[in-house]
C-alpha cells in the first residue's frame, strides 16, 4: 500500500486530493517562497484522522504542512518549503465546541473561521479579542497560534491572548492538551464536572501553549483551541484623534491603554484607513485618504452591564482631559471617517475582497514588535527603505498596535503591489529583504518571522535556534511537521 | 564540609573567597541542609561558570533569591544564593515595564514603581520576596499573576548556557519575552510542583509587566512599628470588606466585580484571616476575630477601589453597591472603621505577606497541609468546597485545628481566572497528622477521578497518565535542557 | 532567661527574610531598604536575625558546634536590634533576647573573642569600657559640679565612660546645659563606673550585672532618684537591662534628650539663638527601638497551636522608644531645618558600633558608618545629629574615612548653640 492509499483508508478517499490543479493550489502563496509542488492534500475530519495521519508521516518520515485557513494566504508558513509533502488541509473541520458566556470561553476546531464564530458568540453575549480585519474565511485557531496582534490590548494580558488551551497531536503522533484542558478526564468528563478549557498554565508548571503558538505547525497540529471571550458591551462610544504627530497620538494611546479607558485601540496611517473604509474604488480611496491626516487613532469606550451610560460618561471625560494635555481633540468623524462605521467594520472580518487587496490586487506585510518610542525612528527607516527601491512611501499602509496592556507596539507596513506585474513583483521582493535587514539592525523585533526573511531573522539569536532545536527534537523528533520553516 | 576541596577552589576562583563558604555554621540558616556550599555569584556570567562547573561534576545545583520556602536541600549541593544580584536595571514607563534582578523585592520595585505613578504585582508570599516570583497574590485582578507577568528574560539554563529570551536575544530590548517563533516561555518552568523541569536554571534578569498606580507615591503613615496607621486615605480609594451568604454569592459577587472592571484589588480573606492581619498581636488577633464572627454572615472577600478620577471613583463605588446589594452581601462594620480600613489597605496593596496569618497563627512550619491551585475558579471552589465540608467533619471529631473548616480564593485578571487555597493544621490529637493526610489524599483523588483539577500530594507516575502524560514530556525537556540532571525539586508543600 | 527558654521561639522562625529589611511599608525604593548591616555586609543568611535564630534553633538541637565561623557570625552583629523590630511587625517571637542569650552563651563556654576578652579584662579593673587616660572626672574640672557622694541633689548626671575620656565637650555641655536650667544636679567624679551596658551587648553577663551591682549600690547610698545620661548605651543599661534583672527599683532614667525637652517645654531653657543648619537626625538604637521599657512578664504556654501565654505576654517591638524628644528638641531650635533620613526610628539604621563590633571588627563597625553618612548625605542635609556619643565618635571616624563634608554634632551641641550668648558660657 502506497501512503496515499494508507492516508485514504485513513481519511476516505473524498478526502485526499492529487489532481494536478489542487496540488499547484497549495504549492505556493503569496509569499515569495520558491512554488514546491505538495505530493498530496488530505482533508482529516476529526481529531482521530488527524493522529493517524502524522503517525503514518512519522512511519514514512513524509512531510507534513497544515493549513487551516481558506484562501489567500500571504506568508509561506503554508506551503511546504521541500518535496514530498502532504498538504493537511484542516478547514473541514468546522466544529463549534462550545460558547460559554459564563465562563467567557469559547472553543473551536481549526477549520472554523471568523465569519462563522463571531456571530456564534455574539448570540450567547460575548466577543472575541479580534485581530484587526481578518479574511472571512481566516481559521481563528489559526490565528490564535500565530500570536497575531489583537485590537483591544486591554483585553491582552499576555501575548498569548486571547489563546486559552490547545488540543494537539504532536510531531510523534502523541495527543497532548495544554492548559487547564490537560486532564484530569477528557474534554466530555471535564465539561461533565462543570471544567472548562479556560486556564492556560500547565500541566504542571511550565506553560506549555506558547511553545504552539508561533511555531508555524512545526512542534504539532492544533486540533482545537480554546480561547478567551470578554462580554458584549451594552453601550459603545468610539472616537478618532487625527494628527500629522505620531508621537502625540502615541501618547494618548499609553494612557488611554494605562487607564484602562477603552476597549478597541489602534492607529492606522491615511493610506490604510481609506483602503479599510473606501467601497467604491479608487475615487473612495483617494477622497477618504485626502480628508484624513497623516495618522489616526481610533478607540472605543464601552459599557456593560451596570450604568453604562455613566461608565462611558466618566471615560469619555477622562480622556478628554488626558487628550488636551497633549493637545488634540478626539471626534467622532474625523474627515469622510465615522468612527461609528469604522467600529462597525472592525468588530466583523473583512468583507471580501481581503481589504488588502483592493488597492492593487496584492498586499505583502512587513511587521514586528517595538517600543512606542522607537516607532518613529523604525517608519523613517521603512520610508529610506521605501525610497531606495522606489516604492512611494506615501502608498504605504502603515498599522500600529498596541499590544499586552501597552507593554509593545506591533507596527505592521502593507505594500501592495499589483502581482500582475512581474517589476513589481520584484520591487517588493527586494524592499521586504532590504527593510526587514535595516529594520532588525535598528531594533525591531520580528517576533513572528515569515517567507524569505525567516532565516536573517533566526540567526540573529543562536542560542534561542539551539533551544528551539531541542524542543523540536522532543515534539518532532523526524521533523516530518512543516520542516524548512524557522530554524528547522 | 559536603564538597571536595579542589570544586570548592574552582568556585572560589569565580567568586572570590567572601563569597562562597561550605562552613556547617551557616547551614542551619540555609534551610537546615547540608549543602556542599553557599554561593553568592554577581551576574549572569558567574552564575553561568558555576552551572557549567555544576554540569562537569555533575553536582545539583539551586538558586534561591530570598529562599521563603520550606525545603530540604540534597547534600553536597550548590546553593547560588543571589543576594548580590539586587539591581533594578530599568524602568521603562512608557512601555510600562521594569528590569530587575532576582534579588529586588517587591517592595523595593514598587516603592520606586509608585514615584512614576506605576505598579507591579505582588505575590502572597509578600513584598520582602523577589519581584521576578512566578505566583499569584491580593492585586491579581487587576495586575495579573503566574508567569503572565514575565516578559523578556536572560536565562542560564540547567545545562549553563546563557539564553536571552526573545526580544532581548534579537534586538537587546527587554519589552517582549516571546519569540522569535515559539516562546522560550514555555521551556521556563516554575517551581515545585511535581515536574521533573521544576527548577529551570537561573533567571538572572526579567522584565516584568507594570501597571498604573492611581495612588500617593508613599502612603502617609503615622505611628511606629507594629502599629502604623494611614493618616488618611488617599483621593479614591477605598477598602471594604463584605460577608455573604454564601459561597455561591461571594463567587457570584466576585465574577461581577471582575467583569465589571471596577475593582483594583479582590482578596478572599475569611475573617481569621483578615483579623490576623490588620492586628500586631495574636490576642488583638482573637479580639478583633470574635467581634468580626459576631457580624459576618458567611464567606467574604475584601475589595479596594482604586481610581483616577472622582468620576471614576464614583462610578466605581456604585457599582460595587448594586452588585452588593444584588448579591446579598454585607460590609462588615469593623472595616468601615478608617484606622482599621488603613491598616488593610496597607497591607493588601505594599505588603500582601501572609506571614501573620501563616506563621504567626500557626504551629511551627505554616501551612503544612492543604492545596493551592490556580486556574478556573468555580470548579475549584467545587472541588475545595467539598474538601472543606470532610474538614469541618474532622474538625468536629478534634482531628485538625479549628478554623471553622475555611477555604478561601481570590480573583484573577477581572475574574477570569482565580485562585483557591485550604489549609488543614493539626490538632494536638496524636491522631490528627495522619487523618489529615488521608483527607489530602481523598481530596487529591477526587480531583483526578472526578476531573475537576491536577492535583498536589499524589506521585508524578500516577497524575501524569490522566495529565496528557505531560510527565513524560515534563522528563524529555528535562533531559533536553538539562542533561547532566543537575537540578533540584523542591515540593511546595509536604504530604 | 537561660538559652534554652528561648527554644519555642526560635522554632518559630519561618525564614521570611522581612529581618533584613526595614518594615516593608517603609521601604521607599532601592536604596535604604535594608536594616541589618551584619547581612548587608556579609550577605549569608546566617548573618541575618533569621539566620541567627535558626542557628541558635540547631545549636539547641544539638545540630551544630561551635567553630571560628560560628563565632566569626555571632561576634559581627551590633546586637542593634533591628532584625527584631522587622520581625516582630508580624510574629510574636523574641528576636533579641534569644540572640543575646546565644552571645552570652558563647561567653559563657568559652567561645569569646579576643579584642572583647581584653575589653573586659580592663574594665574589671578600671571600670571604663574605654582606655582610661587621666582621670575620669578631668572633664569636669573647674565646673564646679556637685559631688553626689557628697551633695544632695536630685538629679545625677551620669556621664558615661566616652564621654568622661574622650568626649568631654559633650559631658560638658550637658553640665552647662543642666546649670543653665538651674536643676540641682551632682556628679560622681571618681566614684562614676561603667554602666556595664556595653559588656552586656559583648555577652559577659556577669561582669554587666556586678557593674550593674556596684552603680545601684553607689546610687542607693544617695537617694537620688532621677539619673540623666547623654549616652544612648547608658541609657539603655539603667532603664532596661537594669531592670530587666530587678536592679533598677524606682530609680527614674531619662536621657539628655527627654530632659531637654522637659526643660524646654517648663521654661527653663530659652532656645533664641537661630542655628541655621539643615540636619539630618540618627536614632540611636538604645535610645530608639531598644530604649523602650523591660516589660517584666512570665507565664506559661497555652495549649493549641497559637504560640500565646497565660497571662498575655507583651511583645517589645520597638514602638516605644525614645524618638519624638530627639525631634521635639530639634524643632525647638530656631533656624534648624530637620530633614529625615529613609531609615528612621524604630527602622534606624545602626552607626556600626555597638555589640562589640567596634572592637572587635573596626573595619565592619566603619563600614556601618559608611553607609549612614551616605544615607545622611542623601538627604540634602550638611549636619548629622545624633544623641549618644558612640554613634557620634563612629560617624566621625566614617567621615575621616571617606572625606565626606558632613558635620556631626550631638544634639546637645546645638541646644548650647542656640543659647543666646550671656545665657551661657559654652564654647561655639
Amino acid at each position: 500500500m502506497t501512503v496515499k492509499d494508507k492516508l485514504a483508508v485513513i481519511v476516505g478517499p473524498e478526502n485526499l486530493d492529487d489532481s494536478d490543479f489542487t496540488l499547484q493550489q497549495y504549492s505556493h502563496d503569496n509569499s515569495f517562497l520558491n512554488p514546491i509542488k505538495p505530493a498530496l492534500i488530505v482533508k482529516p475530519r476529526n481529531i482521530k484522522d488527524v493522529q493517524e495521519i502524522v503517525k503514518l508521516a512519522n512511519e514514512y518520515l513524509t512531510p507534513l504542512v497544515t493549513v487551516s485557513s481558506g484562501p489567500p494566504h500571504f506568508k509561506g508558513d503554508t506551503v511546504p518549503s521541500t518535496g514530498g509533502a502532504v498538504i493537511v488541509d484542516l478547514s473541514g473541520m468546522k466544529k463549534i465546541m462550545r460558547i460559554d458566556r459564563y465562563h467567557r470561553v469559547a472553543m473551536c476546531e481549526p477549520g472554523v473561521t471568523f465569519a462563522e464564530l463571531i456571530p456564534a458568540v455574539q448570540q450567547q453575549g460575548i466577543r472575541l479579542n479580534l485581530p484587526l480585519l481578518p479574511r472571512k474565511n481566516k481559521s481563528v485557531v489559526g490565528s490564535l497560534l500565530e500570536r497575531e496582534p489583537v485590537i483591544m490590548p486591554k483585553y491582552q494580558w499576555d501575548i498569548s491572548d486571547p489563546l486559552a488551551c490547545l488540543g494537539l497531536i504532536l510531531g510523534t503522533g502523541d495527543e497532548f492538551r495544554t492548559g487547564q484542558a490537560a486532564g484530569p478526564g477528557t474534554i466530555e468528563e471535564q465539561w461533565a464536572a462543570g471544567a472548562v478549557q479556560k486556564a492556560p498554565y500547565g500541566p504542571g508548571s511550565t506553560c506549555w501553549h506558547r511553545l504552539f503558538q508561533g511555531a508555524q505547525g512545526t512542534m504539532g497540529i492544533a486540533t482545537w483551541a480554546s480561547m478567551r471571550c470578554e462580554i458584549l458591551p451594552t453601550l459603545e462610544e468610539p472616537f478618532l484623534v487625527g494628527s500629522s504627530f505620531l508621537d502625540r497620538l502615541l501618547k494618548l494611546t499609553h494612557w488611554l491603554i494605562r487607564l484602562r479607558l477603552v476597549n478597541e485601540c489602534f492607529i492606522l496611517n491615511n493610506t490604510n484607513l481609506a483602503a479599510i473604509m473606501a467601497l467604491n474604488w479608487p475615487e473612495d480611496y483617494y477622497t477618504i485618504k485626502r480628508s484624513l491626516p497623516t495618522w489616526i487613532l481610533f478607540y472605543n469606550v464601552a459599557g456593560y452591564q451596570y450604568f453604562p451610560e455613566d461608565r462611558v460618561r466618566y471615560q469619555v471625560k477622562d480622556i478628554q482631559s488626558v487628550a488636551q494635555r497633549i493637545g488634540i481633540e478626539p471626534t467622532t468623524n474625523l474627515g469622510a471617517v465615522s468612527a461609528k462605521e469604522l467600529l462597525k467594520v472592525v468588530q466583523q472580518p473583512s468583507e471580501d475582497p481581503y481589504w488588502k487587496l483592493r488597492y492593487k490586487g496584492a498586499c505583502q506585510d512587513i511587521f514586528f514588535l517595538t517600543l512606542s518610542n522607537k516607532l518613529s525612528s523604525l517608519l523613517e527607516t521603512m520610508n529610506i527603505e521605501a525610497n531606495k527601491f522606489g516604492y512611494p512611501a506615501s502608498d504605504i499602509g502603515v498599522y500600529i498596535q498596541p499590544g499586552v496592556q501597552g507593554t509593545s507596539y506591533h507596527c505592521e507596513f502593507n505594500l501592495f503591489f499589483d502581482s500582475g506585474n512581474s517589476s513589481e513583483l520584484q520591487q517588493i521582493k527586494k524592499l521586504i529583504s532590504s527593510a526587514t535587514l535595516s529594520l532588525l539592525n535598528k531594533g525591531a523585533f520580528f517576533s513572528r518571522p515569515y517567507g524569505h526573511c525567516t532565516r536573517v531573522i533566526m540567526n540573529r539569536d543562536a542560542s534561542t535556534v539551539e533551544s528551539l532545536r531541542k524542543v523540536k527534537k522532543i515534539f518532532d523528533p523526524n521533523n516530518i511537521l512543516n520542516p524548512g520553516k524557522l530554524c528547522f | 564540609m559536603h564538597l571536595s576541596k579542589e570544586i570548592y577552589a574552582e568556585i572560589e576562583n569565580i567568586v572570590g573567597p567572601e563569597n562562597i563558604c561550605g562552613d556547617p555554621a551557616i547551614m542551619p540558616s540555609y534551610h537546615d541542609s547540608e549543602i556542599g556550599a553557599v554561593v553568592l555569584p554577581k551576574d549572569a556570567e558567574e552564575v553561568q561558570a558555576i552551572v557549567k562547573l555544576c554540569n562537569k561534576h555533575k553536582i545539583q545545583f539551586i538558586a534561591m533569591s530570598t529562599g521563603f520556602i520550606r525545603a530540604q536541600i540534597p547534600r553536597g549541593s550548590i546553593y547560588l544564593d543571589l543576594r548580590r544580584m539586587n539591581h533594578i536595571i530599568e524602568i521603562n514607563e512608557e512601555n510600562m515595564y521594569a528590569v530587575v534582578e532576582p534579588y529586588v523585592t517587591s517592595a523595593e520595585l514598587q516603592a520606586e514603581l509608585f514615584k512614576r505613578g506605576l505598579n507591579c504585582s505582588i505575590k502572597g508570599s509578600g513584598s520582602q520576596c523577589t519581584s521576578i516570583i512566578r505566583g499569584h497574590g491580593h492585586m491579581d485582578i487587576s495586575t495579573s499573576g503566574d508567569d503572565r507577568n514575565q516578559l523578556a528574560m536572560e536565562w542560564v539554563t540547567p545545562a549553563g548556557d546563557l539564553i536571552r529570551l526573545g526580544s532581548l536575544g534579537s534586538v537587546n530590548e527587554w519589552f517582549c519575552g516571546d519569540g522569535p517563533g515559539p516562546s522560550l516561555r514555555g521551556v521556563i518552568s516554575g517551581r515545585g510542583s511535581g515536574d521533573a523541569l521544576a527548577e529551570g536554571g537561573v533567571i538572572t534578569k526579567s522584565a516584568m509587566k507594570l501597571y498604573h498606580w492611581p495612588g500617593p507615591v508613599e502612603f502617609p503613615l503615622e505611628g511606629n512599628s507594629p502599629n502604623y496607621n494611614l493618616k488618611e486615605m488617599p483621593a479614591h480609594f477605598m477598602i471594604r470588606y463584605f460577608s455573604f451568604p454564601s459561597v455561591d454569592k461571594m463567587y457570584e459577587a466576585e465574577l461581577k466585580i471582575g467583569e465589571s472592571e471596577i475593582a483594583f484589588e479582590l482578596m478572599g480573606f475569611n475573617v481569621a484571616m483578615l483579623s490576623a492581619n490588620v492586628s500586631s498581636s495574636l490576642e488583638k488577633e482573637i479580639q478583633f476575630l470574635e467581634k468580626a464572627k459576631k457580624e459576618v454572615q458567611g464567606p467574604g472577600f475584601y475589595v479596594i477601589i482604586a481610581a483616577n478620577s472622582q468620576e471614576e471613583f464614583e462610578y466605581n463605588q456604585k457599582v460595587l453597591e448594586q452588585i452588593i446589594t444584588e448579591t446579598g452581601g454585607k460590609s462588615l462594620k469593623l472595616v468601615e472603621d478608617p484606622r482599621v480600613a488603613g491598616i488593610l489597605l496597607i497591607h493588601g496593596i505594599r505588603i500582601c505577606a501572609s506571614i501573620r496569618e501563616t506563621f504567626r497563627s500557626r504551629a511551627p512550619g505554616g501551612k503544612a497541609y492543604g492545596f493551592q491551585i490556580m486556574g478556573q475558579r468555580d470548579v475549584c471552589i467545587k472541588w475545595i468546597g467539598e474538601a472543606a465540608e470532610r474538614k469541618k467533619k474532622l474538625i468536629e471529631k478534634g482531628l485538625g485545628a479549628d478554623d471553622g473548616g475555611v477555604f478561601f480564593g481570590w480573583s484573577v485578571e477581572h475574574s477570569h481566572l482565580g485562585k483557591t487555597e485550604i489549609f488543614f493544621d493539626p490538632s494536638p490529637d496524636p491522631r490528627s497528622v495522619e487523618a489529615i493526610l488521608a483527607w489530602q489524599q481523598e481530596t487529591a483523588w477526587n480531583a483526578l477521578n472526578n476531573h475537576l483539577a491536577v492535583p498536589t500530594h499524589l506521585p508524578l507516575e500516577i497524575i501524569g497518565p490522566r495529565v496528557s502524560n505531560y510527565h513524560i514530556w515534563s522528563k524529555k525537556m528535562d533531559e533536553a535542557f538539562n542533561p547532566n540532571g543537575v537540578t533540584i525539586f523542591l515540593p511546595s508543600l509536604t504530604g | 532567661m537561660s538559652l534554652e527558654n528561648y527554644q519555642g521561639y526560635v522554632e518559630r522562625c519561618c525564614r521570611c527574610s522581612c529581618c533584613k529589611f526595614v518594615p516593608l511599608q517603609k521601604v521607599r525604593g532601592i536604596k535604604h531598604s535594608y536594616v541589618c548591616p551584619s547581612i548587608s555586609k556579609y550577605n549569608f543568611n546566617a548573618y541575618s536575625g533569621g539566620g541567627r535564630l535558626l542557628t541558635i534553633k540547631s545549636m539547641l538541637r544539638n545540630k551544630t558546634s561551635y567553630n571560628d565561623k560560628l563565632k566569626e557570625i555571632v561576634y559581627n552583629c551590633q546586637m542593634c536590634g533591628a532584625c527584631g523590630v522587622s520581625c516582630n511587625y508580624a510574629m510574636d517571637i523574641e528576636v533579641m533576647e534569644p540572640i543575646s542569650e546565644f552571645r552570652i552563651r558563647c561567653v559563657q563556654d568559652g567561645q569569646t573573642h579576643p579584642a572583647l576578652e581584653k575589653v573586659i579584662t580592663s574594665l574589671r579593673t578600671t571600670n571604663s569600657m574605654v582606655s582610661v587616660t587621666g582621670k575620669r572626672s578631668d572633664w569636669a574640672l573647674g565646673m564646679n559640679l556637685k559631688d553626689i557622694t557628697k551633695d544632695k541633689v536630685e538629679v545625677f548626671y551620669f556621664a558615661g565612660c566616652l564621654s568622661s575620656y574622650e568626649k568631654h565637650n559633650l559631658a560638658q555641655s550637658i553640665a552647662r546645659l543642666l546649670q543653665q536650667a538651674g536643676v540641682n544636679f551632682g556628679i560622681a567624679g571618681e566614684a562614676e563606673m561603667c554602666c556595664g551596658g556595653r559588656a552586656y551587648q559583648m555577652g559577659y553577663e556577669a561582669d554587666f550585672l556586678a557593674q550593674a551591682k556596684k552603680n545601684m549600690a553607689l546610687i542607693q547610698k544617695t537617694g537620688i532618684k532621677t539619673l540623666v545620661t547623654g549616652c544612648a548605651d547608658c541609657y539603655q543599661a539603667f532603664k532596661v537591662l537594669y531592670d530587666k534583672f530587678n536592679l533598677k527599683g524606682d530609680l527614674q532614667i531619662l536621657h539628655i534628650t527627654e530632659y531637654l525637652r522637659q526643660l524646654i517645654q517648663a521654661g527653663k531653657l530659652t532656645l533664641s539663638r537661630r542655628v541655621d543648619l539643615n540636619v539630618t537626625y540618627h536614632d540611636p538604637c538604645r535610645l530608639g527601638r531598644l530604649g523602650e521599657p523591660w516589660i517584666h512578664w512570665e507565664g506559661t504556654q497555652m495549649p493549641g497551636t497559637r504560640y500565646m501565654f497565660d497571662p498575655p505576654k507583651e511583645y517589645r517591638r520597638g514602638e516605644h522608644g525614645v524618638y519624638e524628644p530627639p525631634r521635639d528638641v530639634l524643632r525647638s531650635i530656631p533656624g534648624l531645618i530637620l530633614t529625615e533620613m529613609d531609615r528612621i526610628k524604630e527602622y534606624a539604621w545602626c552607626c556600626g558600633a555597638g555589640g562589640g563590633v567596634n572592637e572587635s571588627n573596626p573595619e565592619f563597625s566603619i563600614w556601618t558608618a559608611k553607609e549612614r553618612i551616605e544615607e545622611a548625605e542623601s538627604t540634602g542635609a550638611r549636619t548629622l545629629v545624633t544623641a549618644c556619643p558612640w554613634c557620634e565618635k563612629n560617624f566621625d571616624e566614617a567621615i575621616k574615612a571617606t572625606g565626606s563634608k558632613l558635620k556631626v554634632f550631638d544634639i546637645v551641641e546645638l541646644v548650647e548653640n542656640a543659647i543666646q550668648k550671656g545665657d551661657t558660657n559654652a564654647p561655639k
